[in-house]
């Protein structure tokens, strides 16, 4: 069953990602140069939704709700986000919106998924390498901010997704653009 | 500036007649929230490299079955089929299927992106290397944009912030080199 939610999830996000021009290069440069600011303003509506979702649910029935928390391995987790944005600027792909860009005919997008695949190669010839300077040292564990702070995890939800929403309003919506 | 115009005359979507007052990225950006808690609660968070070494598993286990099995990463991610692989699949069919009912002008089959991007070999070059980079340092720090930060934020992991502030810091740090050095 799970397989079959996982494809419909992913046929939904597809498409999203596909109306928002999150799959188009120049739309992520645009951003990262803060341009336009449509797809950092798509992405906070997202969490935020989906966090207030998640956790006015989960405060209701506890228990049901599937969360899976990655670990806080500081140092690999820091690291890998810059060289994870270096990449980003550079192709203006995701691992996902490049999946997204072959299904709607770009070129491009498919020497980012072999880009991507030698990538994932690459890291798993150097991963006994790299587990004892960079994914052991400063790991915090499956920590999430509720442990940090004693206030119940629906209220920081509120405030954090609500605060999210707030910014995201008053973000401008085109800057740099003619017209 | 020698820049093309896609990079900086992108107008922000239109909204839809459903949608009136609302941007398109807010409209998409609330779908996506929904679509994205429905799926913690049918099956797990969104995800989407963890794939990429999951499929490189898969082929090397036919290649050189003796390395695969040694490979202590390629045994932790596991066999391929995983929820998170349909996940994928359907990105490819609902991707289709969006720009196939698309109203807007086809995308591109090549769109250059910077200024050092002067022919399609140097695009896919920066696709390719840009590619190579995301899933290394997805697979470094154990998620992407979706997994940590949509998921993990969502889910307020820790994890989550820490990488999503170091992609901004370095993706929008890096823009702005290439655009100064191009």
């Amino acid at each position: 069953m799970a397989a079959i939610y996982a494809l419909l999830v992913g046929v939904a996000m597809g498409a999203l990602l596909q109306r928002v021009r999150a799959s188009s290069p120049g739309m992520i440069l645009a951003n990262l140069r803060l341009e336009n600011l449509s797809i950092i303003k798509f992405m906070a509506t997202t969490i935020a939704v989906g966090m207030i979702l998640v956790y006015v649910l989960d405060a209701a029935m506890p228990q049901v709700l599937h969360f899976d928390i990655k670990p806080t391995y500081l140092i690999g987790v820091a690291l890998g986000g810059v060289i994870f944005g270096v990449g980003f600027a550079l192709g203006g792909y995701c691992p996902g919106t490049c999946v997204v860009g072959v299904s709607e005919g770009r070129r491009d997008a498919l020497f980012a998924i072999l880009g991507g695949v030698l990538g994932a190669l690459l890291f798993a010839v150097l991963y006994s390498a790299l587990v004892d300077p960079l994914i052991k040292p400063l790991d915090l564990g499956k920590v999430r901010v509720q442990d940090f702070v004693h206030v119940p995890a629906v209220a920081v939800a509120l405030i954090f997704g609500g605060g999210m929403l707030a910014i995201v309003r008053l973000l401008p919506t085109i800057r740099n653009t003619p017209r | 500036m020698t820049h093309s115009a896609t990079t900086t005359a992108l107008p922000e979507p239109t909204t839809t007649r459903l949608t009136a007052g609302l941007p398109a990225w807010a409209t998409l950006g609330i779908l996506f929230g929904v679509v994205s808690a429905a799926s913690i609660v049918l099956w797990g968070p969104i995800g989407v490299s963890g794939t990429y070494p999951r499929f490189v598993g898969a082929v090397l286990r036919l290649v050189d079955p003796a390395y695969a099995a040694a490979n202590p990463y390629l045994v932790k991610m596991g066999a391929l089929f995983k929820p998170e692989t349909f996940l994928v699949i359907g990105l490819v069919i609902g991707g289709f299927v969006a720009a196939r009912t698309d109203k807007r002008a086809k995308a591109p089959a090549v769109e250059r992106v910077h200024a050092m991007e002067t022919s399609n070999a140097a695009r896919y070059r920066d696709a390719f290397l840009g590619g190579l980079l995301i899933v290394f340092g997805a697979r470094l720090a154990g998620g992407c944009t979706s997994g940590h930060i949509i998921s993990g934020i969502t889910q307020l992991s820790l994890s989550g912030i820490v990488f999503g502030a170091a992609v901004f810091a370095s993706g929008i740090f890096t823009a702005k080199l290439i655009r100064k050095g191009a």
